[in-house]
């Protein structure tokens, strides 16, 4: 599988009115003021706490960064006589600032909504903590920005081992992820499937939200898994643990025998473990991509089947030599 | 059809563990011709990961090759270079 050369996609910025999403981090925002500034972009997934923009020290002023004030600076600014509080704020505000962002419910004074009401700076409030909500939006935001892409192939979870089956056109990934799903594994999502990461080190397989859990299979035509197997067959995310290339079977070509050398294909930066398995009649490829996950679970378990046999087959050796 | 039979010698430190059976049996598969090997009264075949590891066959141990089949010839040849080469190993 060619894995250098996958389209990537990466946003180098998000809507503010993204934040509204709540789905995905469920800090249930309820907007304050600054409607219009809705469209301003985020252009990180870091957030910065202006406490000392507060103060008037607006070198190194983090300005790009969701601001986020908590009880501290919502006090300091209740303190702060109001011509001072102008004068400060509209030394921050002179910078680009994406948005505010309040916790615990707090009430910001009216000298401050109003202001961000003028400039269009979007102010939310939510009634989770301070480290929550820094914590969620850091989360929300690095996935908005991690880097995606789209390869041809299918993803199961099969025995909770996502499984990313990949191969030429009619090697028969769609027929072997349907015999997966009706030994009770779950399709993520055939044919097109997005891959995202997360954090640095994990890759997650999603469904196509316009596909969805549809299957084209030769011969039949289109399936919907969901309805013909049960909403139980089907998941729309998966954390990728195994690659499977399925190829036709070539003489010439060296297979591994014995497992004890592990390859790795590397995907938006992650590497994943990979099996190339070849195919030809007679190959059950569901019950070998089944034993497959089994065998993964166990090395991630710290189990290594193919050493320890190896390991046994050695001791048994050196007995004899002695 | 050719038979050949020959003796090899196991020269790496490790003797026939797992990955030199499985560089054994990658390299006859290229072969159409059968390959056995006798040790200690054991036959097994060439092709056979599994097999091979049942002889445990240490540094030291003399094995007797038979090929047999139109390329018993080159099939006798390669086996004794993966043998001499010592798989590979030390």
């Amino acid at each position: 599988m060619d894995t250098k050369n996958l389209p990537i996609n990466r946003k180098s910025s998000i809507a503010v009115a993204r934040l509204m999403d709540w789905m995905s981090h469920d800090l249930q925002f309820k907007v304050l003021g600054g409607y219009q500034g809705f469209g301003r972009p985020v252009m990180t997934s870091d957030i910065n706490r202006p406490g000392l923009a507060l103060s008037g020290y607006l070198e190194y002023f983090a300005n790009d960064r969701v601001q986020i004030l908590g009880n501290t600076e919502i006090h300091f600014m209740e303190r702060l006589p109001a011509a001072r509080l102008m004068e400060r704020l509209d030394g921050m505000m002179s910078f680009e600032i994406p948005a505010f962002v309040l916790s615990r419910n707090l009430d910001p004074r009216s000298l401050f909504l109003d202001m961000c009401n003028r400039r269009g700076i979007p102010v939310l409030r939510s009634a989770r903590s301070t480290d929550e909500v820094i914590s969620r939006i850091i989360l929300f935001l690095a996935e908005e920005f991690s880097p995606e892409t789209v390869v041809h192939g299918t993803a199961v979870d099969c025995y909770g081992v996502g499984c990313l089956i990949v191969g030429d056109a009619g090697v028969g990934k769609s027929e072997t992820a349907l015999e997966l799903v009706e030994r009770g594994h779950r399709l993520v999502a055939d044919d097109v499937v997005a891959l995202k990461r997360h954090r640095d080190d994990t890759l997650y397989a999603e469904t196509n939200p316009i596909v969805e859990h549809h299957m084209e299979i030769r011969g039949v035509g289109i399936v919907d898994v969901k309805s013909v197997f049960g909403v139980g067959r089907v998941r729309n995310r998966k954390t990728i643990g195994l690659v499977v290339e399925l190829e036709e079977w070539r003489q010439d070509n060296t297979y591994d025998r014995t497992g004890l050398k592990e390859e790795f294909v590397e995907i938006l930066g992650v590497p994943i473990p990979y099996l190339r398995i070849p195919v030809r009649p007679g190959r059950n490829i569901a019950i070998i991509i089944e034993v497959a996950s089994l065998n993964h679970r166990l090395k991630e378990l710290g189990v290594n089947p193919a050493e320890q046999f190896n390991n046994r087959i050695l001791n048994i050796m050196e007995e004899k030599s002695l | 059809m050719a038979e050949i039979t020959e003796d090899v010698l196991v020269v790496n430190k490790l003797g026939i563990h797992a990955r030199p059976a499985a560089a054994l049996v990658q390299k006859m598969l290229v072969f159409q011709s059968d390959v056995f090997i006798t040790f200690e009264g054991n036959r097994v075949n060439a092709k056979s990961i599994m097999g091979l590891l049942t002889l445990a066959a240490i540094r030291g141990s003399h094995l007797t090759v038979t090929c047999t089949g139109d390329d018993a010839e080159e099939a006798m040849a390669a086996v004794k270079e993966l043998f001499a080469s010592g798989f590979g190993e030390d």
